[in-house]
């Protein structure tokens, strides 16, 4: 299975960037992040002692509608548990995230957000990584669906999400807490356990559950998706201080 | 000596519509002004004949296009300018009053990820006169024949859809936008749509050829900025450059030399035989432009057919069933 690609800091106006492409289901997505950032005054009431966490999502090719408005609900609620908005200098500003969705196929209007939710996840937070914000821990998403025969099947593509009986997106920080569990379609608990177990080992790499079959295939730590996470931000890191490195 | 602050811009005396009408305060962020020492900075070095980055006053910044995996996905870069700009195809109801023609639109949307001075979900003055000079250069001037767009009269036809990202702002959003979706709608392939026994049915791309549009001719913007009373006349400014002239000029013209849109917003009144010299100016930009677009189409193509639909048309495949 072809891994996701990303790289961070492209863009020269926006505070932070990131690009993040899966493969699987052929989203590309470019996130950007301002922040901190100065917002209107009528904001700033309803919680003046916190960033007010603001997601935008842009779809390529149609106008912005329902669908985006949820999907920004989802992930304003998911990012806004991680960010440290009370650090120095975030109180009654605003952090500013626009995801806008540069590749693949449109979520046609009516269809689950929930097939792209991973990948706006992802350069959400590598794009704030990119903007030094102040995070208490990052975290990995993934998306399972569960076929008629019930086998459970990784990034499944669009048309293998809309066959599928139901559908499951998964986020674990990198202290393990579930953040985000959003699912459509119809299951049983059993097997939401089971995804659930499946989406855990994809995240972390670990190898917690008694089910042998289930792990098996995901391969090493560094094959995890938190581990992606990690290496795209060193590597970034690396290039960034390579002045360093060199003088050394 | 140099005369202090002699060549600022004078907003009151010179006949801006915008200047005139009173406008509320508006409460958005507002992109970071010049300092006065830039400004004079950059005027001083126009006075001799130099630019910050060291271009002549009539070259473009170094123009980079690529596309995407999909037909009609432009990644343009002008400069420090990034835009992707996306075309898209869907069939739907042709217009009462004009059953014979296609639609056309050109979507352009500003988002904070541009620059960080333009809010979400929010127009301003920008986006307002960046879409209406796309659309008078490119929509009105029929560069994408509408009529080709029809597939059965008064029932359906094809609804083209332009939508323009600006990922990085750094000045001269419409020359960069104008050629993104030209570009855009030349390697463009809608699916192929036959009428059979009244009934419109459409082949997926697996099943036939995509087509590719119908453009009648290819006109592209050139944007001139005035300095020093139309003394200093520069193309495609950055950002900086924008901020310190007094005026602008935007020129819409196509290979041929016809002129389809010729607009001097607002600012300092222009030196009429600046115009002049700048139209033929604008031409030849338009000419190297086009060539080096059509350039990278042709590669892009070539690499295309030679890969070619090896992935689709496999024996193994699943059997797809027609749409309709």
């Amino acid at each position: 299975m072809v891994g996701p690609i990303a790289s961070l800091s492209q863009l020269n106006r926006a505070d932070g960037s990131a690009s993040y492409k899966c493969p699987a289901t052929g989203y590309s997505i470019l996130g950007a992040v301002n922040a901190p950032i100065e917002l209107p005054a009528r904001r700033d009431a309803l919680k003046p002692e916190e960033a007010t966490v603001e997601v935008f999502v842009k779809p390529g090719t149609t106008t912005a509608g329902v669908g985006e408005r949820y999907a920004e609900g989802i992930l304003r609620s998911a990012l806004g548990k991680i960010v440290l908005g009370r650090e120095k200098g975030f109180p009654r500003r605003g952090l500013v995230i626009t995801l806008t969705i540069v590749g693949g196929e449109n979520v046609e209007r009516g269809d689950s957000y929930l097939t792209i939710l991973p990948a706006l996840l992802h350069a959400a937070l590598l794009a704030m990584v990119s903007a030094s914000v102040p995070l208490s821990m990052t975290f990995s998403a993934t998306l399972l669906g569960v076929t008629k025969s019930g086998d459970i099947v990784r990034d499944p593509s669009p048309t293998a999400a809309k066959a599928a009986v139901s559908l499951h997106a998964f986020a674990f920080s990198s202290k393990n807490h579930l953040l985000l569990n959003e699912s459509v379609g119809r299951f049983e608990f059993d097997t939401w356990e089971l995804v659930r177990e499946r989406a855990l080992s994809i995240c972390q790499g670990a190898t917690t559950s008694t089910d042998g079959d289930v792990t098996m295939g995901e391969g090493t730590a560094s094959a995890s998706l938190n581990g992606f996470i990690r290496e795209t931000v060193e590597d970034q890191i690396y290039s960034d201080y390579a002045y360093k490195l060199d003088s050394i | 000596m140099r005369p202090a602050r002699a060549k600022w811009p004078k907003k009151e005396s010179i006949s801006d519509p915008r200047a005139g009408a009173v406008r509320p305060p508006s409460t958005m962020s507002k992109e970071a002004q010049l300092s006065i020492a830039e400004r004079d900075f950059i005027l001083e070095a126009l006075r001799e004949d130099l630019r910050l980055d060291g271009r002549q006053h009539d070259d473009y910044r170094p123009l980079d296009i690529s596309f995407g995996e999909e037909y009609g996905h432009v990644k343009l870069q002008l400069g420090k300018t990034h835009i992707i700009v996306r075309i898209s195809a869907e069939v739907t109801k042709p217009r009462e009053d004009r059953p014979f023609d296609g639609l056309f639109n050109i979507n352009l949307e500003l988002s904070a990820m541009g620059s960080p001075a333009w809010e979400n979900g929010r127009t301003n003055d920008i986006e307002a006169y960046a879409t209406n000079t796309l659309d008078r250069i490119i929509r009105h001037s029929n560069a994408l024949d509408t009529e080709s767009l029809c597939i059965l009269k008064g029932v359906s036809c094809w609804a083209i859809r332009a939508d323009v990202h600006i990922v990085d702002y750094d000045g001269n959003i419409t020359d960069a936008a104008c050629i993104a979706i030209m570009a855009g709608l030349q390697h463009f392939r809608r699916p192929d749509a036959v009428v059979r026994d009244g009934r419109v049915i459409v082949y997926g791309v697996e099943q036939r050829v995509p087509v590719a549009l119908n453009i009648t001719h290819k006109p592209l913007s050139v944007t001139f900025n005035t300095f020093n009373d139309s003394k200093h006349v520069i193309v495609d400014a950055t950002l900086k450059e924008e901020q310190a002239a007094e005026g602008d000029l935007v020129i819409g013209i196509n290979s041929a030399g016809d002129i389809c849109y010729l607009s001097k917003y607002a600012g300092a009144p222009a030196d009429a035989m600046a115009i002049v010299n700048k139209t033929n100016v604008a031409w030849e930009k338009v000419k190297e432009i086009n060539a080096a677009v059509d350039k990278v189409l042709q590669a892009d193509l070539a690499k295309r057919a030679k890969i070619g639909m090896a992935d689709e048309s496999r024996a193994e495949n699943d059997r797809l069933i027609q749409i309709e």
